[in-house]
């Protein structure tokens, strides 16, 4: 009992050594707002492209159309065919090698690797649900005049959106745990912030539960809000 | 209104129309009917470049709607179609259905399709359903909702695929009803059905498609009375 006490005064107490988990759980919510976002931009826009290209007949594919749906084939396949870990350290220590080891630097640069990569599994996510949506939907739209880009937006996109929101929620979640890994590019985060602790303290026990105990207590609430906002969106199927 | 000039559509190397040529006049209800996979589907959606013709060239009130790089978006704004399966858009509510291309094409303001859309309602008795899913609606209601979606664009013509055929029985009545009365407003109507009922009532003109051309076309009198075509004889033996 005596040593657990000791043990909590040690790792939140002493030195103040909160701050540590307190400021990584601002970089580590930080890093996954932002690639968040990243990655939904970016995912929705290669859904977009992709499904396009599926959708449009072979020979009204324009030359641009094309080529952006060979970028968008490279991108997912070096994404998702390289491990999260490498694509983080080729991002740190090869394209930001010139700058300085700034907690902005870094967070900027998490941001970037993780939104790219988030965006590669929302794509195919996103993209699943666009294809999922009954074509009617699409032909009903253009045939009122509408044109394949408003179509997408106002009909499509938001079908798809509900559909796949489970999937997503799970993408957003894997995102949140993941970002652990920036510990490596010496970024504090909540991880970093524990072990820098552990290191301070000689004892292990109390920070890493402390910190798999507040990524629990982030994706529970995380779960909880998804769930809010899949009940919202369920409006348009009630009978 | 519409010309067809030796329009032809194939897929893969199933040749599913051939060489039609038709001309629809303002004001004609012209009723397309023939068997199963004869092309009428084909056919109507290649009107509104649904389908991309392979061969042949589709004039809509002096535009060239075939044309490489014509504005199909806006010769669609005057060609309304409506669907075997509704189509209705499912995330929107009735209201909204009706009045998201009016508004986002800039015809109307929101308020004025609203309006518009509460005017529609209340033709075919729906303006209960307003605030209301597609789930939530009867298929002869939902049908109902995309004519007057269809309606909301103030077009010239009015295509139909089959528009009573994935209905209940009960329901069927309530939509030729309000096509008759569209038929009566004076609407170009081209209706692809097996309704040989509503062609012989409301056609003005009768064709026969089989085989991806048109065998046969008439007015509904002599198109019933004296087929002359075998195998519009038949045909009309088997559905009359
Ligand atoms: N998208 C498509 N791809 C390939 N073949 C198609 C496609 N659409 C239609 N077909 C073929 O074209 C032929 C004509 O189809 P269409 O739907 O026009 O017939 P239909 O007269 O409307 O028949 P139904 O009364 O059953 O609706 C059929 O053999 C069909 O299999
Ligand atoms: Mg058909």
């Amino acid at each position: 009992m005596e040593s657990i006490k000791s043990g909590f005064y040690q790792t939140f107490i002493l030195d103040n050594n909160y701050q540590y988990f307190i400021r990584g759980i601002e970089i580590t919510l930080l890093v996954t707002v932002f690639a968040l976002v990243l990655g939904l931009v970016l995912g929705v826009l290669v859904a977009i492209i992709r499904s396009a290209h599926d959708q449009q007949p072979k020979n009204k594919r324009g030359i641009v159309l094309r080529v952006l749906n060979l970028l968008c084939k490279v991108y997912l396949t070096v994404i998702r065919g390289t491990p999260m870990m490498v694509q983080l350290l080729i991002m740190w220590f090869v394209v930001w090698a010139s700058s300085r080891a700034t907690d902005g630097n870094m967070v900027r640069c998490a941001v970037l690797s993780f939104g790219i990569n988030s965006g590669a599994y929302v794509a195919e996510i996103v993209r699943s649900g666009i294809m999922s949506i009954d074509k009617g939907q699409m032909e009903a739209g253009r045939s009122l005049g509408l044109s394949y880009v408003k179509t997408m937006r106002f009909i499509i996109i938001p079908q798809a959106f509900k559909n796949v929101l489970p999937a997503l929620g799970n993408e957003l979640i894997t995102l949140l745990k993941e970002t652990s890994i920036v510990t490596v590019i010496g970024l504090k985060d909540l991880t970093k912030g524990a072990m820098i602790v552990v290191a301070n303290t000689y004892q292990a026990l109390i920070p890493y539960v402390a910190i798999a105990a507040i990524y629990l207590t982030m994706v529970m609430l995380l779960t909880w809000l998804l769930g809010i906002m899949e009940r919202r969106l369920r409006k348009s199927d009630i009978r | 209104m519409i010309y067809v000039k030796d329009l032809s559509k194939t897929f893969g190397d199933n040749q599913v129309i051939s060489h039609i040529d038709a001309h629809i006049k303002p004001g004609e209800k012209v009723v397309i009917v023939g068997p199963s996979g004869s092309g009428k589907s084909t056919f109507l959606r290649c009107l509104n470049l649904l389908e991309q013709p392979t061969s042949g060239t589709i004039t809509f009130d002096g535009q060239e709607v075939t044309a490489p790089h014509g504005d199909i978006n806006h010769i669609r704004q005057h060609m309304g179609m409506v669907f075997q399966h509704f189509n209705l858009f499912a995330n929107l509510t009735v209201k909204k259905n009706i009045m998201l291309a009016p508004v986002q094409l800039k015809l109307m303001t929101k308020e004025q399709a609203e309006e518009e859309a509460m005017r529609l309602l209340r033709l075919v008795n729906l303006e209960d359903k307003a605030d209301s899913y597609p789930v939530q609606l009867s298929g002869g209601q939902k049908q109902r909702i995309a004519i007057v979606r269809s309606l909301a664009m103030k077009p010239k013509v009015m295509l139909f695929d089959e528009p009573t055929s994935a209905l209940d029985p009960e329901m069927v009545g309530e939509v030729l009803e309000l096509m008759k009365k569209l038929a009566d407003d004076g609407m170009t109507m081209v209706v692809v059905t097996h309704e040989m009922g509503f062609a012989r009532e409301v056609a003005t003109r009768v064709l026969f498609m089989d085989g991806g051309v048109i065998k046969e076309e008439n007015t509904p009198e002599e198109f019933f009375s004296h087929p002359r075509d075998v195998r519009l004889q038949e045909f009309l033996s088997k559905v009359l």
